[in-house]
């Protein structure tokens, strides 16, 4: 079991947070994996990638802002509403003033911010807790959205419908591909390469043990394998269509969030708020600005959310945003965070996202109504977090359980384990 | 050996997905169908996708729908849109019944104007989009349209309206209040023109009075079709306006309001007036042959569905369906070939023949 | 008094948490009727044994027997003890302020009749009680409406409604004003006279000299002695020397201090209560402190030595009321704790687990912490610099874990104390503020810390100490501060210095000496 964990360690560069992730991931796969077969293999299918994709991104890019909110021990509940008024002034202000749609995109993300900053007031300088602010902000924002587009459907554009049901232009020497996806596909490949290298020339400096060359070989190849077949798939699709443009923006913005919450000052004072609100006050951390910013960004990520929907959609209507806060939630909470804050990762939030998003998917295919969907996605939703909460109360700190079992582990995590002894490189000794 | 058999297993894994990720252009039939195709095989998939269960006639109209097109030999799928994410989610559905290869879909639309990408790419995938009951704006991806004849609706409606309250009392002028549907459903706004287009000339004259004077369908209009809606609405226009007026009549697009509209009127305690209807909803039924509500529109689901079917068929044998009204609905792109079925006005009187033939209504009417 | 018959007596009780010996060996003797008092300084295991007796720690996670009515006692838990009569009542009174007195009383314990509270006897026997405790208030009135002192007495009388043979009272007095003790010292003697035992921990010698008629005394978890207050004339004087006892120099490291100029220096300092803002919790304090010197700053819990120091830290405590920092001979302003750091203060807090550390971070999260852009470029953090850091500091503090990636709260208590010092040497302070930096730490740990704090005085920092330890602050201290309600009492060269002269000082509002 020991020799099982040090291999999941090395191959996950893993902490025990990351072990919880990595379960989720293959979870994921598993769940991939099982609707393949029982669609009869039309989940991982061209055409249905490339619409789940486009139909989650902007669940997922709320999911991102949320994690954040989440992370800071706050709840928005506002996105859905923020992202249905966002949509309906873009909407409005393209139809009535023909104000050109890249500009209205700016404007869109403009009373997001204003929104955000709006919110981030009252939860950061007058102490308002999140949740009543935006439970405010949820009737306040839907009615203005109901105010502003009198309850009507309002279309927008063909160019601004680029940024939700757009693709990749077909350019260069007919390959059977989307050559510009093709490209993409590569780009990515690259990076996990030079990701690796940078993680082990990181290892050395910090004179940490670098795991052997087989294992940096296997943490490249799997994700290269699974982005080459993803690539394939999505630049194979009908003609005109490729890896959606929503995706891009949804990817470019995981990167970028990541890499804040991950690698700078502003990220690590976040999880410092909802770990320990004082304790990070009395470390310097400015708790009014960040748990500001926090908020603010939330409202624009929504924005973005919403005029990605329209523009998918093709119109602003009353309906839309309806629940979607709910959706966001669910999947910052399957993704691994903790419901007293402090806890999470962007990535694990989008792998969170996606569970869902594969669920409700491959349900669909196999035509199974919104009524039993809707009752699955619940149930998941509750054992995932069941589990989580299961593990942390056994490795919970306690004063009469430390003293009985002092030098106790925390236990791993569970499904990954199992899983991964199906895979080949688990049954041999690790060498360290 | 260790190395080497990591190396395997990873250029082995890389090697079998790529193989398993070949590109579906070459096999899909690229561009979009026309009417010139030669139909498709027999038991192909049929997709339907419905509105969230919010009134009996969606449900029925999908049992409907699940057994007419296993008795033509089809296959169906049929999905109804969850309560919340309501848009989205049947986006969903539409996006998998193109990914099933579904050769027709079948979309009663939650929102009329919210789905012109996924028709698009229904389109495009070479399936037929069929609008049901309620009309598709903005695609010129849309290829029929099938529903009964809502102008129609309104009108018998109105007439049904004046009827009533002329039954109860001899002259005018009589007292009304109007109440419209949702306002993102196209259909509401033809409902509420076919009404007017018999109340006005009696407004004009002075017969018919708006006790509220809200007669903007902006003012009448019932969010998302919801009776706590309708009944908040009528709540208020009781207070407001009917504490020493008698109302005479309420012109309701559809039975679950008119329900609604006649438990707030009987909570405030007053008379009921004479409250019109659509649908031929069971409780609606009941409350006709008790003498409550005064009438109802019988837009048989069954025809409907089995005119759908029959559109199907046609399409499948390689046929041009028929239609009946090739200039009346422009979805804002095209206008939409549709074919229209007659409503029926159902009031006490003719309840009994109304529903001789249906096995779950005709038994009330006894 | 001393033939009465034993009420209880514990014999023998340990009680150990990982790393710390809390109790050992300790033995305690209460007759019926009589008033017990039990002193020591804070640490000493009041408290742990209190806990051993009420059953809040059951029987089985400690050492020892408990006999209780002269039949041995196994309590499992709060409920257990309290059916046989023993009642706790803490210092932070466990009252729901938006309740009435009635309803605090009976809390839990609701008169029933046919399943529903029977509020018209719940009154009256409110009232009853509350004519016990001598309580004149309306029963309906909410318990966030009357005093401090009334609520003390709310508590005992919730104690009475449980039908209380043993009552045992944590600082009671604690909190409250002169009047209010004088009334509570009476009717404990008045119970005393009905026949209840009591049990009072308390810091105030001369309230426990006043109705006491035993007094055990505990020091470092052991028993040092019982006194009869009557049998021996035991004064003040006698309760001090048996709490501080004698052998004070031996748990330090030798060093001989190098020290400089003053560099650092608070003038009437005064702040008020953060919420209750017409209290003033600091009032005109004035202190310095000098290149390489290690201050020590003595005072009973409550007495505003934390929130004196925290005020200091950028205004992290209270309202700020008046007052100068100057630090070089310069005038400074910290209005925010960034700004305490950025002008070279440090504050290493009381509470390491709520207010020191993230519990959810690993070691070198926690030691970066403070100070992020010594490892970040233009905010983003550089993971090596990070690791090189906090390596630094596990080798040369001996943090006891085997990488820096291992979570704080896998730490014993020392090991997180370290991370927080190292967090905190981390942001290179020119003054280290540690409060109660060695609570809950074991012996060996404390001797690494006192040699921490003592090479930082070497690099010639100011280093601040407040401790409820006396000998702590006496065997580390260059100088040392008494602090009594806020205000500074005394200023005492560690040549003078001596537990009783401090104790005396603590206690008392008289300034022996300015500063």
């Amino acid at each position: 079991m020991s020799k099982i964990k040090d291999l999941q360690k090395s191959l996950f560069a893993g902490t025990t947070s990351n072990a919880r992730q990595f379960g989720m991931i293959f979870a994921l796969v598993a769940i991939v994996l099982l609707f393949q077969i029982l669609t009869n293999g039309l989940t991982l299918n061209s055409g249905n990638l490339i619409s789940l994709v486009s139909q989650y991104s902007y669940i997922l890019i709320l999911a991102i802002g949320m994690l954040m909110v989440i992370v800071a021990g706050h709840i928005d509940l506002s996105v859905g509403s923020i992202a249905a008024f966002v949509g309906i002034v873009v909407a409005r202000v393209m139809q009535d003033w023909n104000v050109p749609w890249f500009v209205a995109i700016l404007i869109g993300l403009g009373v997001g911010a204003l929104i955000g900053a709006w919110q981030g007031f009252w939860v950061a300088y007058v102490g308002v807790p999140a949740f009543i602010v935006t439970l405010a902000g949820m009737m306040l924002f839907r009615g203005g959205n109901q105010f502003i587009g009198n309850a009507d459907t309002i279309p927008v554009p063909q160019g601004f419908k680029v940024i939700g049901a757009g693709f990749l232009p077909e350019v260069g020497p007919d390959t059977g591909y989307n050559n510009l996806t093709l490209l993409l596909g590569l780009l990515v490949c690259v990076a996990v390469v030079v990701r690796e290298w940078k993680a082990r020339k990181t290892r050395r400096e910090m004179d940490a043990d670098v795991a052997p060359m087989w294992i940096s070989l296997i943490r490249v190849a799997v994700p290269i394998a699974v982005v080459l077949y993803a690539t394939l798939r999505f630049a194979g699709g009908r003609v005109g269509t490729s890896f959606p443009i929503s995706g891009i923006i949804l990817g470019v913005l995981v990167v970028i969030y990541a890499f804040i919450t991950r690698n700078t000052a502003g990220g690590r004072h976040i999880y410092a708020v909802g770990g320990n609100a004082r304790a990070a006050e009395l470390s310097g951390v400015k708790l009014k600005r960040v748990n500001f910013l926090v908020i603010m960004n939330m409202s624009i990520l929504a924005a973005l959310a919403g005029m990605i929907f329209v523009a998918r959609s093709a119109a602003s209507g009353p309906q839309d945003g309806l629940g979607w806060e709910l959706d966001a939630i669910a999947a910052v909470f399957i993704g691994g965070a903790a419901v007293s804050g402090g806890l999470g990762t962007v990535s694990g939030s989008i792998v969170g996202g996606l569970v869902m998003a594969v669920l409700n998917n491959g349900l669909q295919l196999m035509g199974v109504g919104s009524d039993r969907v809707q009752i699955i996605k619940g149930l998941v939703l509750l054992l995932a977090v069941a589990f989580d909460v299961y593990n942390k109360n056994r490795g919970r700190f306690s004063i009469i359980g430390s003293v009985s079992r002092p030098f106790r582990r925390e236990a791993p995590a569970v499904p990954a384990p199992r899983v991964e002894t199906g895979q080949e490189p688990a049954k041999t000794p690790v060498a360290r | 050996m260790r190395k080497f058999l990591a190396r395997g297993v990873a250029v082995g894994a890389i090697a079998l997905l790529a193989l398993t990720a070949c590109s579906e252009r070459s096999d899909g039939d690229g561009a979009g169908s026309t009417g010139s195709e030669k139909g498709f095989a027999a038991n192909s998939l049929i997709g339907v996708a419905l509105p969230a269960k919010t009134s009996e006639n969606w449900v029925l109209a999908g049992d409907l729908f699940t057994n007419g097109l296993k008795e033509a030999g089809f296959q169906s799928n049929v999905q109804y849109a969850a309560a919340t994410s309501t848009v989205a989610d049947q986006q969903a559905q539409i996006s998998a019944m193109v990914t099933k290869g579904a050769k027709v879909i079948v979309i009663g639309a939650t929102d009329a104007a919210q789905l012109t990408t996924q028709v698009e790419a229904a389109k495009q995938a070479g399936a037929y989009v069929i609008a049901y009951d309620r009309l598709i704006k903005n695609t010129k991806d849309l290829d029929y349209y099938v529903a009964y004849d809502n102008f129609k609706v309104g009108q018998l409606q109105g007439e049904a309206l004046l009827k009533g309250m002329k039954a109860k009392k001899a002259s005018g002028p009589y007292t009304i209040e109007l109440f419209s549907g949702s306002s993102d459903d196209n259909n509401s706004a033809v409902f509420f023109d076919g009404a007017m287009d018999v109340l006005k000339p009696e407004i004009d004259k002075g017969t018919v009075v708006i006790g509220s004077g809200q007669k903007d369908i902006k003012q009448t209009a019932t969010d998302g079709w919801k009776a706590e809606n309708a009944q908040r609405r009528m709540d208020s226009l009781l207070t407001s306006t009917y504490s020493s007026k008698t109302l005479d009549g309420v012109l309701s697009p559809n039975d679950t309001l008119a329900r609604a509209i006649i438990t707030s009127v009987k909570g405030a305690g007053k008379a009921v007036p004479v409250v019109t209807g659509q649908d031929s909803e069971v409780e609606s039924v009941k409350s006709i042959v008790a003498g409550e509500q005064y009438s109802t529109i019988n837009k048989d689901t069954r025809n409907l569905v089995k005119e759908t079917i029959g559109m199907i068929k046609e399409l499948q044998a390689g046929n041009e369906p028929k239609v009946n009204d090739t200039e009346s609905y422009n979805n804002g792109s095209k206008v939409v070939p549709s074919y229209l079925l007659e409503p029926v006005i159902v009031t006490k009187a003719n309840v009994v023949e109304a529903y001789a033939n249906d096995p779950k209504l005709a038994p009330l009417t006894k | 008094m001393s033939d009465a018959p034993v009420l209880l007596e514990m014999r023998s009780i340990t009680k150990e948490f990982p790393g710390v010996k809390a109790l050992s060996d300790v033995n305690l003797r209460v007759r019926r009727g009589e008033i017990h008092a039990i002193c020591g300084e804070n640490g000493a295991g009041k408290s742990t044994l209190m806990k051993v007796l009420s059953g809040v720690y059951p029987h089985g996670t400690y050492f020892g027997d408990i006999v209780y009515q002269g039949a041995e006692s196994r309590f499992s838990d709060i409920r257990a003890s309290e059916q046989a009569g023993i009642v706790i009542i803490h210092q932070e009174l466990a009252l729901v302020p938006g309740m009435s007195i009635t309803e605090n009383i009976f809390l839990g314990n609701e008169p029933r009749r046919y399943g529903a509270i029977d509020w018209k006897a719940a009154h009256r026997q409110a009232l009853e009680l509350m004519a016990r405790v001598g309580l004149r208030e309306d029963p309906d009135t909410l318990i966030k409406d009357i005093g401090v002192g009334k609520q003390q007495l709310v508590e005992i009388a919730k104690a009475f409604a449980k039908d209380v043979k043993l009552l045992i009272l944590d600082e009671p007095t604690a909190a409250l004003n002169e009047d209010d003790s004088q009334h509570l010292l009476d009717l404990l003697r008045g119970f005393k006279e009905r026949g209840i035992t009591s049990i009072m921990i308390s810091h105030k010698l001369n309230e426990i000299a006043q109705v006491a008629d035993a007094i055990t005394i505990l020091r470092d978890g052991h028993t040092i002695e019982t006194l009869d207050v009557k049998a021996q004339g035991v004064d003040e004087d006698r309760i001090v020397r048996g709490m501080v006892g004698r052998e004070l120099h031996s748990r330090f490291p030798d060093h001989t201090p190098k020290i400089g100029e003053v560099f650092f220096e608070v003038r009437d300092w005064t702040v008020r209560h953060p919420i209750s803002t017409d209290r003033m919790v600091v009032k005109g304090s004035n202190f310095t402190v000098r290149r390489g010197e290690i201050v020590g700053f003595a005072g009973l819990m409550g007495a505003g030595r934390t929130e004196l120091a925290m005020s200091v830290f950028g205004r992290s405590y209270g309202v700020y009321q008046s007052g100068r920092i100057f630090k070089d001979g310069r005038e400074i302003v910290l209005r925010s704790v960034s700004d305490a750091i950025a002008n070279g203060l440090a504050y290493v807090s009381e509470d390491r687990k709520s207010l020191g550390l993230n519990l959810l971070d690993d070691i070198k999260t926690s030691v970066v912490a403070a100070k992020l852009s010594k490892v970040a470029t233009h905010g983003v953090l550089d993971q090596v610099r990070e690791y090189r850091a906090a390596e630094q500091y596990r080798t040369s503090l001996r943090v006891k874990a085997p990488t820096v990636d291992e979570g704080v709260t896998k730490l014993s208590g020392g090991n997180q104390q370290k991370v927080v010092l190292a967090k905190w040497m981390f942001t290179d302070p020119d003054l280290l503020i540690l409060d109660e930096p060695t609570r809950g730490i074991d012996v060996g740990a404390k001797y690494e810390i006192y040699n921490i704090i003592q090479q930082l005085a070497d690099q010639g920092k100011g280093v601040i100490v407040i401790s409820s330890e006396l000998p702590e602050l006496i065997g580390l201290c260059d100088r040392i501060y008494t602090v009594f309600e806020g205000t500074i009492t005394g200023d005492i060269e560690r040549r003078d210095a001596d537990p009783e002269l401090l104790m005396k000082q603590m206690t008392s509002a008289k300034k022996a000496q300015t500063p």
